[in-house]
């Protein structure tokens, strides 16, 4: 469900911008965690029914899922999504449809422990972005 | 572009946010939002995402949001919609390292629905850290400073206030809470007199509010929502007069 409340983001941030700049928008690229385990056909279909009448209402949307390169802050151990995914399965099935990183993604270093050391002192980029806009 | 900044920004807009905040940690603010909100009939925006004292007051610690097509449910106590995010994690500890926080507050701020809600309070953690810029960032909000009568606390508040002018945010009002306790007729000021923070306020032509302390509001603490003592009656009073 969350992915309504994405979508809805990404439709006025960018009608907002694209009325400023007195253009509409064609294509949109957006780039998605995948600890966020957000349904891509769920936010498109959502973002085509919440983009009418908007300055958006001929544009296409393409989400990235991008798998985040993890760094563990104190012992410096930098690793890819693959050494944490038990753990991202493991919060799945406990907390079932109301898995936290689906809706808010940087709250994984609570969740999340370096595979080295054991720390949640851990960075990595979790933020949903808009990464590129075309305009008419 | 950050999509969830704007929504959050485009969430607050038209709506008036009482920030209650402390430079300090332990004056009792969480206390002071919580029963604002009620004053208020406000929804509650917890931003203390380590202390998360809000779903604790009201009893509700280990309920998690519902989440719908247009956002994030409140948790409800009595009348008080509650955003935390331990209605997110649940009952458990939150940790995370700073470039983490101000997405997390823009997550909360964007997708709580907030309904017809012409005002919100927001229960900000102590210090002038992430949290404080993120919401700076997000609105233009009315801040509300909570200290204690001591010294301890004064300095602290001072930076704050110091810090809220330089933006442009003069607070609406200044509280000393745990100012004094009733015996009989006779006021005691456990913590002093306040002389320094009542400067503070009149150097600034900031109101002043003194909160006494009351030993009963201790047992509301998980039924906040059921208090009406003698703090709530003064922070009812701020209600009205800001």
């Amino acid at each position: 469900m969350h992915e309504w409340s994405l979508a809805l983001s990404i439709v006025q941030s960018l009608d907002k911008w694209a009325f400023q700049q007195g253009v509409e928008v064609r294509h949109v690229v957006v780039s998605v965690p995948s600890v966020s385990q957000l349904d891509v056909e769920i936010l498109k279909e959502a973002f085509d029914m919440l983009k009418q009448d908007s300055r958006l209402a001929k544009a296409t949307l393409e989400v990235k899922v991008r798998s985040p390169r993890y760094k563990c802050r104190s012992c410096g151990h930098e690793f890819g999504q693959e050494e944490v995914d038990a753990q991202i399965k493991a919060l799945m099935q406990r907390y079932g449809e109301e898995y936290p990183l689906h809706l808010i993604p940087e709250l994984a270093p609570t969740f999340i422990r370096c595979p080295k050391c054991g720390s949640h002192d851990i960075e990595a980029e979790l933020s949903i972005k808009i990464e590129e806009v075309e305009t008419i | 572009m950050r999509p969830l900044l704007e929504r959050a920004r485009e969430n607050l807009r038209g709506r008036r946010v009482l920030a209650v905040m402390a430079g300090k940690g332990g004056v009792g603010k969480s206390a002071i939002a919580a029963l604002l909100a009620i004053a208020k009939k406000a929804p509650l925006i917890d931003l203390d995402l380590f202390g998360m004292a809000a779903p604790k007051f009201f009893g509700v610690a280990g309920r998690l949001h519902k989440v719908g097509r247009d956002g994030i449910e409140p948790i409800e106590a009595g009348e008080v919609k509650i955003f935390s995010v331990g209605g997110i994690v649940g009952d458990r500890y939150v940790v995370l390292p700073g470039v983490s926080q101000g997405g997390v507050v823009e997550a909360l701020l964007a997708f709580a629905k907030l309904g017809g809600a012409e005002e919100v309070v927001v229960d900000m953690p102590p210090g002038m850290g992430e949290e404080l810029l993120t919401l700076s960032r997000v609105t233009n909000f009315t801040p509300i400073v909570v200290t204690t009568p001591s010294a301890a606390s004064y300095r602290v508040v001072k930076h704050l206030v110091d810090y809220l002018l330089e933006l442009g945010r003069k607070p609406a009002t200044i509280v000393t809470n745990m100012a004094y306790i009733r015996c009989g007729d006779n006021a005691i000021y456990p913590f002093g007199r306040g002389d320094a923070v009542r400067e503070l306020a009149d150097r600034y032509r900031i109101p002043l509010v003194e909160v006494p302390i009351d030993p009963h509001l201790e047992e509301y603490v998980g039924q906040l929502h059921n208090y009406r003592g003698l703090v709530y009656s003064v922070v009812e009073r701020i209600a009205k007069e800001i």
